[in-house]
């Protein structure tokens, strides 16, 4: 019986990754819904499609690459890149296919090069797609510093908005019911189409011929006689088609463009090929796992989202976590087909390869045993708290941003505010609007609710000193601005004081803006009185 | 006579590996002095040196840190991609260790002032720092154990850190930016004796990792680890424990210059510190000639490499180039530095070189 | 005792410029040579194939078997000599031509993808298409039915290759060979190494088989037994020379031996005259000792002791487990069973540290791989197992260095223009007297030599064979292993015989070439 089930599972060893994958989606899927009645609505689901269909049509692209054993740093820059050259291009009028056409064909332009450069001139697919990617995001600040909007563009406003519904769980007749976009249409297609490339051409199979062995692959497909250096510019070229694709998924999402979107994206494609049962040394791995690792990672967002307490950060090291198990698993795999061909040639193994062995895969599994506890608990002591359904959130990024009160402001110095402190963004798209007057009152503004506090005068003087210690009148203090990431906050802060004004903007994340503009922010921030919701 | 001894040094001197980042760095300068009037002038302010050339390194500091640890790193025939990461975790640690208060929700007024007060800090100011460095050393040592002990790929063994990195150092401050008040510590990255302090720390991290690699054995052995592995092992190399020191000595670097970055900043900046640094430094000591799949050496020729980094970057903005237009020169110049460092054409140089010899 | 037979009448008679028809023939390499910066791989080599025969490639190390069929198959060009290929010559331009040519080759790593299906690997780049894409179900078929028909193989075309045993990987490429160009030569380059006897055995069968279907098959192996079941003709090779290519049936085991390794038979007498007696000052006590010590699959379980100020001579052909004795003797592998005693201690870390700190250095077979390290300097590489024992620490000084590195350069002749040239620039044979200055160095009570004079000119072999002597005048003892069986009875005291990995005998004193060839050659003689 146990010799039964080892062959069983020798035979289809090739599958655990992929099914350690899918369990583990459906686990965390089951469980999310056990803890939160609102996950058990189909369209939260389908919801996880909708917001990541440019995240799963990028890490097509990667699958492929990473399947002949190598990698494309440059699928950010690319996704950036074509953000902006799209929105430029409409700013000017041009037809939105004409654009999306174009931008395609942009993407498979710089792969096609990057991938020669990796065929022919054998230079390292890190450094070849790195300097790709630097000089993709190059680019996008050649185009514009600032992000551009793509505002009243009808053909992107039909892709984006259209809700395709789903069959059997929608009633079209009245338009209402569970949906999914457009672009999560596309990327599915794009599935399969990948999934049809890799398992039934000539292509695809050169493509799994390539990589894996430790490079030892690669020489045989060349003795072999396959055409391995066309095969890689190729495959490189479909992954900067994607990346673009992916981009211009994205464009439509956030209907803008800017050079700073998707930074760091491309470890978030490496870690759903992964995760999705692909090995990073090439030649295993199948493309309909790269679902399941792109399911893994909108799953885990969608769980920190309901559970609310837990901070975004944590996705990040949930992720990590997993990325290590799955690589541990990989390293015992390919180690034990190691040992057991070694085992044929000369013998058994020591016994200390195996144990230490097992202590990697057992110490890695421990690991994250303890962080996926770690967060149960967690979570399960904050849904019992909690208690009622948390709303079903339309989207995991951009949320609509408030507009700033910059009149209001106007208003609240002309009444005499030596400070007028306005916060806008962050996670929950707030706009807050503080002024501090001389008797020491401060008022605050949320659009919903105000706030009131008392200091002494004397506390806003020492507040008035330290700004103007901080150089606040003088050159050294300067506006600086981008647009804001997701979770990023943009500040404006007009100081009022013997006959001077002076207001000066400032955004997180840009690292360009003076110091001691964020010492003072910081100073303002510790004495105004916060609102009861967001931190 | 004479002719042969001057090409013995003409030879010995394309030979040696300073050589081409030299030309590098040369050739910068050079067009600085032709396209920006006066980028040499060097003034003195308070005692202290100021100008162009002291602005590239001492903005070259922080990579030139991670420089030094990347080089032992990839003479190992490895690559650290978390350092980055590290960067962000200790300058985390450094703040929460000076101001844990941030973390509070309700705080009396009186501690409120003592927060912004330039003269306090929870911790001592030695304390933070050595805490600081030991969290960046266990970082180290974890990606260490994955690669040496763990015999995972090490572009894979430090992706994982720096993708949780960042996610550990917003963990520790609870997602806030904290920012520094501390005078003391911004002294780190900003302070001026005569040159710029950061370089001093520059100095003394490049003295102690060259003791350690050339006055003992431990720099031999990387290059024969990374040269040949299984002869080293053959010839008594225990190379599990090389390669696990030159990572833990690369997360210790990283520590460093987590702290002067930080410092330059007074911010603890979780979510940009460090970002794309990595790259700059794996950059950086390809420009210094080590090549990645392992061997010999040059931690000098490494920190002119960020030098030359910084350079570009330096004379682009002098020139008047703007900033966005920075990362797509970059971008060519990684190609450019990439062909000319290949085999065929350096080979190619020593090959003329040494044939006028003949 | 029979009487010197010479080589080149009688019985084991040569085909060079015989009565045979040229049309007997489809391969005709002439006079084939070809040069390696500071070796001569192959000098003036004549191999004639005949149709549907079977024909094998023998020699020791450094023979140019490989070299020889590099060049068949368009890897590497010859220097002078012509190929002709079924009357026509040929110029063999890369190895895709080689197959386009009907020659195919099965090397000993395999060479196909394990993470591709066996059905795949034998047919991606021609797999059978429908509309476009790959028809999974009518590939799988044709490779079954390939398999079944032409090579008697059933096996599940549809798993990994990896999944496999190397036996079966070799048929799947034997397979691909035959399936492409349809073959007409096939050259299996040393396929028996990791099959066991049954697969051994399967091999031959379908060897056999396509042998019957007209298919001309170069064999090149080192196993004598199999050579003498499996092979029509056999072709020797010493040292870049063609020795003769003789009828299977014709040559006796012991005279094929004597022209792969040893003179030829007349000067057999002589070679036993010459012996040193320099055994006087041999010790008692053991100073390694193993009992029963053995590692599955690399050397059965042998006994063997060393003495202070003896030479032992280890002889046998390739593959018979030589170089796995000395690797677990230093601690490279670690054996499973029995013990290892030095200095009457028992050892239980196996490592070469270890064994560096014990005061045992192996001097390793492949220079290459397991010897220099290139990119360092020569100095370096000579300091380097002495400064691995010291630690990281104990670092030796500059001055230290060169005079250690200057004493060997000097001891042993290394040509060099100074100690900080990167061994990477020296020639082979200085590159090994460097490895073996490295292991000096250590000062070592007990030696391990696995081929120390390979790639080294005749009057430095002598010089490295009388410092052997000394040393163990000196009282170190020490292990010689080589192929060339007279510099083993001329350095060694004791001289002990391994064949298809096992301990045969020991002989000790005086014995005579023939007699260890006998050992070598087993059964018959």
């Amino acid at each position: 019986m146990m010799r039964k089930i080892g062959t069983l599972v020798s035979n289809f060893q090739r599958f655990i990754p992929l099914t350690a994958t899918a369990v583990l989606v459906s686990v965390a899927y089951g469980v999310g819904a056990i803890l939160y009645p609102g996950m058990r609505d189909p369209q939260v689901f389908l919801n996880i499609f909708r917001n990541n269909s440019y995240y799963l049509i990028s890490a097509i692209g990667m699958t492929f690459v990473i399947l002949t054993g190598g990698i494309d740093l440059s699928v950010s820059g690319v996704m950036a890149l074509t953000t902006v050259a799209a929105a430029a291009l409409l700013r000017e009028g041009w037809n939105a296919w004409l654009v999306i056409l174009l931008m395609l064909v942009m993407g498979m332009a710089l792969g096609a090069v990057m991938g020669s450069f990796i065929a022919y001139l054998k230079v390292q697919p890190f450094i070849a797609t790195l300097a790709g990617m630097w000089f993709a995001r190059g680019m996008c600040f050649f185009i514009s510093d600032d992000a551009i909007a793509i505002s009243n563009n009808r053909i992107y406003t039909i892709l984006g908005q259209t809700r395709i519904l789903i069959p059997g769980l929608s009633d079209p007749v009245a338009q209402v019911g569970d949906f999914v976009s457009i672009s999560a249409v596309v990327g599915m297609l794009l599935l399969v189409v990948a999934i049809y490339i890799a398992q039934y051409t000539r292509f695809g199979r050169t493509m799994y011929a390539i990589g894996g062995n430790e490079g030892r692959n690669e020489i045989s497909a060349q003795l072999m006689g396959l055409p391995v250096n066309t095969t890689k510019v190729l495959v490189y070229t479909f992954s900067g088609f994607c990346s673009a694709l992916a981009g211009v998924a994205l464009s439509i999402f956030v209907l803008s463009g800017h050079g700073l979107y998707a930074n760091g994206f491309e470890l978030d494609a490496i870690a759903a090929v992964v995760i999705g049962g692909t090995m990073l040394t090439g030649g295993e791995g199948y493309v309909f796992g790269t679902l399941f690792g792109v399911l893994v990672l909108g799953i885990t967002q969608t769980l920190i989202q309901f559970n609310g307490s837990l901070s975004s950060w944590w996705t990040r090291i949930v992720i990590a976590a997993l990325l290590l198990m799955f690589i541990g698993v990989q390293s015992f795999l390919a180690a034990r087909k190691g040992r057991r061909r070694r085992a044929k040639e000369a013998g058994a193994p020591s016994a200390a390869t195996r144990r230490r062995r097992l202590l990697a895969f057992g110490g890695s599994g421990a690991v994250v045993l303890v962080i996926v506890a770690l967060i149960v608990v967690n979570v399960i002591q904050n849904s019992a708290g909690d208690g009622s359904d948390v709303g079903i959130p339309t989207t995991t990024s951009a949320c609509e941003l408030q507009p700033y009160r910059r009149d209001m402001a106007a208003e609240f110095v002309e009444d005499g505010a030596v400070v007028v402190y306005e916060r806008n963004g962050g996670p929950h798209c707030i706009d807050e609007l503080y002024a501090i007057y001389p008797d020491g009152r401060i008022v605050g503004d949320d659009g919903v609710n105000t706030v009131e506090k008392q200091i002494t005068p004397e506390e806003v003087d020492t507040l008035l000193a330290g700004i103007i210690g901080y150089r606040w009148f003088t050159d050294e203090m300067y506006d600086t601005w981008h647009t804001p990431c997701g979770q990023c906050y943009g500040y404006y802060l007009t100081v009022s004081y013997d006959g001077q004004e002076k207001t000066v903007k400032g955004v997180d994340g840009g690292t360009d803006a003076p110091a001691d503009y964020w010492q003072i922010i910081s100073l303002v921030k510790g004495i105004v009185p916060k609102f009861t919701a967001a931190p | 006579m004479s002719k042969s001894k001057s090409s013995f040094t003409l030879s010995k001197i394309t030979g040696s590996s300073l050589f081409f980042p030299f030309v590098a760095l040369a050739l910068i300068l050079l067009f600085d002095l032709i396209a920006v009037p006066g980028f040499f002038r060097i003034s003195t302010r308070e005692g202290n040196l100021y100008g162009n050339l002291i602005d590239i390194v001492r903005n070259a500091s922080t990579v030139s840190l991670l420089a030094i640890g990347m080089t032992l790193v990839i003479a190992t025939g490895g690559v650290d991609l978390s350092v980055g990461a590290v960067m962000a975790i200790a300058a985390s640690v450094a703040a929460i260790l000076m101001n844990p208060y941030v973390l509070a929700t309700e705080l009396p007024p009186h501690i409120l002032k003592f927060m912004s007060d330039p003269n306090f800090t929870y911790q001592p100011l030695w304390v933070v720092i050595l805490v600081t460095l030991i969290v960046a050393t266990i970082c180290g040592l974890w990606n260490g154990l994955l690669v040496a002990y763990g015999k995972i790929q090490p572009m894979v063994a430090t992706l994982i850190l720096m993708y949780a990195g960042r996610g550990i150092a917003q963990l520790i401050t609870n997602g806030v930016r904290i920012q520094i008040f501390y005078e003391p510590y911004a002294f780190i990255g900003q302070g001026w004796i005569i040159l710029p302090f950061s370089l001093y720390i520059v100095a003394i991290v490049f003295v102690i990792a060259w003791l350690l690699t050339r006055k003992t054995a431990i720099g031999m052995f990387i290059e024969s680890v990374g040269t040949n592995s299984r002869s080293s092992f053959f010839s008594g190399i225990n190379e599990k424990r090389i390669k696990l020191l030159a990572y833990t000595f690369c997360g210790l670097c990283a520590g460093i210059a987590g702290l002067v970055a930080s410092s330059n900043i007074k911010t603890s900046d979780a979510f940009n510190l460090g970002v794309t640094k990595e790259l700059d430094a794996i950059l950086a000591v390809v420009i210094g000639g080590t090549l990645m799949s392992g061997g010999r050496f040059s931690l000098l020729a490494s920190i002119v490499g960020a030098w030359v980094i910084q350079a570009i970057t330096t004379s682009m903005y002098a020139v008047g180039v703007p900033a966005f237009a920075l990362q797509a020169i970059k971008g060519v110049v990684v190609i450019f530095v990439i062909l000319l460092y290949s085999e065929q054409v350096r080979g190619f140089v020593q090959r003329i070189t040494a044939q006028k010899e003949a | 005792m029979r009487p010197p037979v010479d080589c080149d009448d009688t019985l084991g008679q040569t085909v060079r410029g015989s009565m045979m028809s040229d049309n007997d023939y489809i391969v005709e390499m002439k006079g084939i040579d070809k040069a390696f910066p500071g070796v001569q791989a192959l000098s003036k080599v004549d191999f004639f194939l005949k149709r549907g025969e079977i024909h094998a490639i023998v020699g020791e190390n450094g023979a140019g078997k490989s070299t020889l069929i590099k060049v068949l198959t368009g890897v590497e060009k010859q220097d002078t000599g012509r190929i002709t290929l079924d009357g026509k010559e040929i110029t063999v331009k890369s190895p895709l031509h080689a197959q386009e040519l009907g020659i195919s080759t099965v090397y000993q790593e395999i060479n196909l993808c394990p993470n591709l299906s066996v059905a795949e690997n034998i047919l991606i780049g021609r797999e059978p298409r429908r509309l476009g894409s790959v028809n999974w179900k009518a590939m799988n078929a044709q490779a079954k039915e390939f398999l079944l028909q032409r090579l008697n193989i059933d096996i599940d075309v549809t798993q990994k290759l990896g999944s496999y045993p190397v036996a079966i990987q070799q048929m799947a490429a034997i397979a691909r060979a035959l399936e492409i160009s349809s073959a007409r030569i096939l050259i299996l380059d040393e396929p028996t190494s990791s099959l066991d006897v049954h697969e051994t055995a399967q091999l031959f069968q379908v060897m056999r088989k396509l042998k019957s279907e007209g298919v001309a098959i170069i064999f090149i192996t080192h196993f004598i037994d199999q050579v003498y079941e499996i092979s029509d003709r056999i072709t020797v090779l010493r040292n870049g020379s063609l020795v003769g290519t003789f009828e299977t049936v014709g040559i006796p085991r012991l005279e094929l031996i004597a022209k792969m390794i040893g003179r030829s038979l007349t000067e057999l007498d002589e070679m036993s005259k010459i012996k040193l007696e320099s055994g006087k000052h041999i010790r008692g006590e053991a100073l390694l000792q193993a009992e029963g010590l053995g590692l599955t699959g690399a050397i059965e379980p042998f006994d063997l002791a060393l003495h202070a100020g003896e030479v032992l001579g280890i002889a046998g052909l390739l593959g018979s487990g030589r170089t796995e004795i000395a690797q677990v003797l230093f601690g490279v592998e670690k054996p499973d069973s029995g013990t290892l005693e030095i200095d009457e201690k028992e050892v239980k870390r196996f490592s070469p540290l270890a064994s560096i700190g014990r005061g045992v250095a192996l001097c390793p077979e492949d220079r290459k791989e397991a010897g220099i390290v290139d990119d360092l300097t020569v100095r370096e590489n000579i300091i380097l197992a002495l400064q691995a024992n010291r630690g990281w620490f104990r670092y030796l000084s500059m001055q230290q260095q060169h005079e250690i590195a200057d004493r060997y350069i000097e001891l042993l002749n290394i040509a060099t223009p100074s100690a900080d040239q990167p061994v990477k620039n020296l020639s082979g044979g200085n590159q090994q007297k460097v490895i073996l200055a490295r292991w000096l160095a250590t000062n070592p009570q007990i030696l391990i030599l696995d081929e120390p004079t390979r790639g080294i000119d005749v009057g430095a072999k002598a010089e490295i064979q009388k410092l052997v002597l000394s040393l163990a005048e000196e009282g170190k003892a020490c292990v010689f292993i080589s192929s060339e069986l007279e510099e083993v009875l001329r350095t060694s005291h004791r001289i002990m015989v391994l064949r298809d990995r096992e301990k045969v005998t020991e002989f000790s004193g005086e014995v005579d070439e023939q007699e260890i060839m006998q050992a070598i050659a087993g059964s018959e003689s």
